[in-house]
């Protein structure tokens, strides 16, 4: 079987932010991520870092789970970091025999823990919680419904396509085709996918059937049981609370 | 009352393809009726016209124009369910795609939240409630689809073919479900292939093949072996088993269709012939048994 990037494979355990309202958790955890994502300052932003840290333990989501997405991450902002401490200009320091920027080893490490900060903070939001509350959470808090109609079925299909993509290739592969990074494999990968988009496009359209024959006027309107209560309330404020503080120091 | 009449249908496709050609249906309130017809006969077309997706003015649900009728009045009047589940299950959550309905024809919050416990209780599904559709084995992937338009209790119940590629115990579950269904006075129209599962889910049988070719009791249809040839169709395995009993000298006029129906002959033979069955191998066994199977076999 294929392995899913379900973001919600730990939905399930039980932690303070498992049970946080998932409306509050979405509108605190993003102010908070913008928040660190503006910070202009390496000894801010470390403050920042240090609470992601203690938020991701809250959540109790696996550290080998984060891990395999926030690598990614990692890897990127530290090219990033590389680039700036090798070719910002202004005062140079040594190290060994190459020679760095200060200020590029400043701001370098300053978008890079930011960003990790930042970054970090997604998994104890939307991990938290079935993907279908999120886009619950999303539809109740008045995001457009185009929006919200679109990551519904983009998280709904992506299942059947992948499942589908997948029969494809074993079909492929049991008559005989074997991948390769050559002309030829690309060639035959690239009709595959295209028929895909036709079976997606045909799908599509069944699916469409299907909605107007229970009724569909144009809006899916979905039902959500969220509570608010004065934990979530409490919770949320002091998220926001801590967001805008990272601001008020100097 | 009748509650489906389809008159003088014909459909194109697009790009050329007939589809139908003069479907004239009739279905009672409260029967159950079948349309069988081998692949790319039209059936799944049918369907399409039957609550206005393909839009027409040939269908008249309970005495009333389907042109003439809003779409919540045809949703509310007629069930559509679909042959591949993963197009009826496109919400979220199990529990999303069956409160889809009855949320989109205005149902407050308590009663979406009755209609969705009983849709999914009554296919068994309950303990799925919260699952999200691609964590589904396909045989509850079909039920939560049965579930999706059971919700909105309708009085017609339309199925494209809700057997197919179902495990034994599934298919058996869902053929219960439908008479249920059938019982409590839902009119039912299945499109199938399922040539076995036939004389239980249907009292009357269309054939069609572009045309109506042919309508009549289960029975009746299976007894006429050209037309059954003529449209690639099966006959039950029970029927094709009694013929060749008979072979065998076993007295049988009407073939029975399905277990039932063959424990009930079995069991009346057994007591009019006192307490066994005869069967022996006669001068003309090995001729009719060699004239059964090729009468069965589409390959000749
Ligand atoms: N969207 C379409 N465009 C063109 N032709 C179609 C389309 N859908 C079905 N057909 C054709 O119409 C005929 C009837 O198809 P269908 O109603 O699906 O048959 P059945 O359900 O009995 O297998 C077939 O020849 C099929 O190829
Ligand atoms: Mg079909």
């Amino acid at each position: 079987m294929i392995e899913y990037p379900e973001i919600d494979r730990y939905a399930d355990l039980d932690s303070i932010l498992h049970k946080f309202d998932p409306r509050a958790k979405i509108v605190s955890f993003l102010t908070l991520i913008f928040s660190i994502v503006l910070i202009p300052d390496l000894k801010v932003a470390l403050m920042a870092f240090t609470f992601s840290v203690f938020i991701l333990a809250l959540s109790k989501l696996p550290l080998s789970f984060v891990f395999k997405y926030l690598k990614w991450v990692t890897m990127f902002v530290l090219s990033i970091f590389t680039i700036l401490a090798l070719t910002f200009p202004g005062e140079k320091t040594s190290f060994y025999f190459i020679s760095l920027s200060k200020d590029g080893i400043y701001s370098g490490a300053l978008i890079s823990i930011r960003a990790i900060a930042a970054t970090m903070l997604v998994f104890p939001m939307i991990g938290t919680m079935r993907f279908d509350e999120t886009i619950k959470a999303l539809y109740m808090l008045r995001i457009p419904n185009s929006l919200v109609q679109m990551l519904m079925f983009t998280y709904r299909y992506i299942f059947v396509f992948a499942d589908e993509f997948h029969r494809m290739l074993t079909a492929m592969e049991s008559k005989g085709f074997k991948l390769k990074t050559n002309l030829y494999s690309f060639a035959v990968i690239g009709r595959a996918i295209g028929m895909l988009f036709v079976k997606s496009y045909e799908r599509a359209e069944r699916v469409y059937q299907a909605m107007l024959s229970r009724g569909y006027t144009g809006n899916p309107k979905t039902i959500a049981d969220f509570k608010m209560d004065a934990k979530d309330f409490f919770l949320a404020t002091l998220i926001i609370f801590f967001a805008i503080f990272l601001h008020l120091m100097k | 009352m009748k509650a489906v009449v389809v008159r003088n249908l014909s459909y194109v496709y697009p790009d050329g393809t007939k589809a139908l050609e003069g479907v004239n249906i009739e279905i009672e309130k409260g029967e159950k009726v079948a349309i069988v017809g081998p692949n790319g006969a039209g059936k799944t077309t049918l369907l399409l016209h039957l609550n206005g997706i393909i839009r027409n003015k040939n269908v008249e649900i309970f005495g009333k124009n389907i042109e003439n009728m809003s779409r919540e009045e045809i949703v509310k009047n007629i069930g559509i369910v679909f042959q591949d589940p993963d197009d009826q299950l496109f919400m979220p959550t199990v529990f999303d795609d069956v409160a889809f309905g009855p949320i989109n024809l205005g149902f407050d919050k308590e009663e979406v939240k009755r209609r969705v416990e009983k849709a999914l209780s009554m296919v068994g599904l309950l303990n799925s409630i919260n699952k999200c559709p691609h964590h589904l084995s396909f045989g509850e992937k079909k039920k939560a689809s049965l579930a999706a338009v059971l919700s909105i209790e309708p009085k017609i119940l339309v199925l494209d073919e809700p057997t197919a590629n179902l495990d034994p115990k599934s298919r058996a579950e869902l053929i219960d479900v439908i008479k249920k269904l059938n019982e409590s006075g839902v009119t039912i129209l299945i499109a199938t292939h399922d040539i076995n599962a036939l004389p239980e889910i249907a009292d009357r049988v269309y054939v069609l093949n572009k045309k109506i070719i042919a309508e009549g009791s289960p029975r009746e249809i299976f007894s006429n072996t050209k037309l059954l040839k003529e449209n690639n169709l099966e006959v039950p395995e029970i029927f094709k088993l009694f013929e060749v009993l008979r072979c065998f000298g076993y007295n049988c006029d009407e073939l029975p269709l399905s277990i039932d129906e063959a424990i009930e002959h079995l069991t009346k033979t057994v007591e009019t012939e006192g307490g066994h069955i005869h069967l022996h191998i006669h001068e003309h066994t090995h001729d009719d048994i060699e004239k059964v199977k090729r009468k069965y076999n589409h390959h000749l």
